[in-house]
């Protein structure tokens, strides 16, 4: 079961639209399980929020054994800096673990009108899929049209597929099939 | 074990022989952090064992197996706490080495930073490659099969077995990263990748790679210099004194492509001073040298075939459907 928990507020649509896709994605029931407040510990002086320690702080819900559970934002993120620079932290997920941290700060605006809606609906989508991927004990894939392709690649287009290549796909079913209790 | 002995740690010293070996295998950044013997290991140590990833020495153990009493050192990986048992004698053979230190791993960045439009071609040569980089080059050797593989991605899709490989070496690229920044390893994978694949309008404060892994196989898959690669057809693989045969006057060889003016007025004198070095050909009486200038004549004509880099051309025939 993948569990949603909203640390922003976000459309019923928008919620509708992401564990729909998320069902699709990965064959297994998704929910809301409703709005937290967002822990304060991991902001940063600059303003931007440490994505570990704020998924290490993240209130926790109630879940089973093989749950995931992601968490939804629209904080700017940061993750430390590595040996060529900071990578731009579109959200965060423990490889192979049970939670997942995602921020729509870096899409494009949600706006008001049919397609910008469905632009971020479909951003919101393949971004929730690649950090459950990465939950699934999925690797970045070099395939652009992958929902595992990293989220800063110049290569993905203003607005990338939301679905799993085919090796991604069978890599995914099998750790499922595995880790159904 | 005969010729060693044991520490405190109750794990044998290795032999004095072999750590002189190991001493001039050192001096290769590739192999450096190699262990040599079981000796240098104590338990809670943290190696990398090629192809499965990051595991800890839990200690000794002995089994009975087949009438013997071995010893075997268990270590336990970390990523599912998988035992694995290593003989003693085969720690320095199977390529177990120390976690990359941070050095290392900066390196290995910078490599991956790098620009790289060269990918290998030939599926057998880039298999073979990769599978003995995996095994024997370090965690630059796995940085290398990840980039090799990407740049040939960026070409045209792999196919599945190399999308495995891909995956599978990418997998322990992030772990050991991991392990040896001690960060999370979706954060590792995400500096693994900014390198990889950085984002528009960055530029990487790179420095100069570090020297890819040599790799020790057969001569005939090693890539070679174009300018020697044009003259070399491979007769020194074939163990004949090159030498004696470049003196010599030309001879003869039955099916070889020759002016017709050359056969018709030359033909006597050199068939026989090829006689004279050829006693055993099968006619004494015959002129004409069949058996022993056709050998080299010939061997090298298959050899410009085969997959390794002879030419363009060949490598694209050898290459097959699997490309």
């Amino acid at each position: 079961m993948i569990r949603i928990v909203t640390l922003a507020p976000l459309d019923e649509g928008d919620l509708g639209f992401l564990t729909r896709t998320l069902y699709r994605s990965f064959g297994v029931g998704t929910e809301h399980v409703g709005d937290r407040p967002l822990p304060k510990g991991g902001e940063g002086s600059d303003g931007r929020f440490d994505a570990v320690k704020l998924l290490d702080e993240a209130p926790p819900v109630r879940a089973f054994a093989d749950d995931k559970v992601v968490y939804l934002t629209d904080v700017e993120l940061s993750i430390p800096e590595g040996p060529l620079g900071e990578p731009p932290a579109w959200g965060f997920a423990l490889q192979g673990g049970d939670r997942a941290l995602v921020s729509t700060f870096r899409f494009a605006p949600r706006g008001v009108t049919e397609s910008s809606i469905e632009v971020f609906r479909r951003r919101l989508a393949r971004e929730c899929t690649h950090f459950v991927g990465h939950l699934w004990e999925l690797h970045h894939c070099y395939d652009p049209r992958c929902a595992m392709h990293p989220s800063w690649s110049p290569a993905l287009s203003a607005d990338p597929e939301h679905d799993l290549d085919a090796f991604c796909r069978e890599k995914s079913e099998r750790r499922i099939r595995l880790a159904k209790t | 074990m005969p010729g060693t002995g044991t520490r405190g740690n109750g794990f044998p010293v290795k032999p004095s022989g072999r750590r002189e070996r190991d001493e001039g295998k050192e001096k290769d950044p590739a192999l450096e952090g190699n262990i040599a013997s079981a000796g240098e290991l104590k338990p809670a140590d943290r190696v990398v064992y090629p192809n499965q990833g990051v595991c800890r020495v839990a200690g000794l153990e002995q089994k009975d197996i087949a009438g013997q009493r071995l010893e075997f050192i268990k270590l336990t990986r970390e990523e599912d706490g998988a035992s694995v048992l290593v003989p003693l004698q085969k720690v320095a053979s199977i390529g177990l080495r120390r976690v990359a230190s941070a050095d290392q791993i900066e390196g290995v960045f910078h490599y991956l930073g790098a620009s790289y439009d060269d990918p290998e071609l030939d599926w057998k040569v880039r298999h073979r490659d990769n599978v003995e980089r995996l095994i024997a080059g370090g965690v630059l050797g796995v940085a290398e099969v990840v980039k090799g593989l990407h740049s040939l991605a960026r070409l045209r899709p792999l196919p599945a077995k190399e999308r495995e490989l891909y995956d599978s070496s990418r997998h322990l690229l992030v772990s050991e990263v991991s392990v040896s920044l001690g960060i999370p390893a979706s954060i590792a994978e995400d500096y693994v990748d900014y390198a990889l694949i950085p984002p528009a309008g960055v530029k990487l404060p790179l420095k100069p790679p570090p020297k890819p892994v040599e790799l020790k196989g057969p001569p005939w898959k090693r890539k070679k210099p174009a300018a020697e690669d044009e003259d070399d057809l491979g007769l020194a693989d074939l163990g004949l004194d090159l030498g004696a045969l470049e003196s010599e006057e030309p001879v003869e060889v039955e099916g070889a492509a020759a002016p017709e003016a050359e056969r018709e007025g030359e033909e006597e004198a050199p068939a026989a001073a090829a006689e004279e070095r050829a006693p055993r050909a099968d006619k004494p009486g015959k002129k004409k040298v069949k058996a022993a200038p056709k050998k080299p004549a010939k061997k090298p004509a298959r050899k410009k075939a085969h997959p390794a880099k002879a030419s363009k051309p060949a490598k694209k025939s050898a290459g097959g459907k699997r490309k």
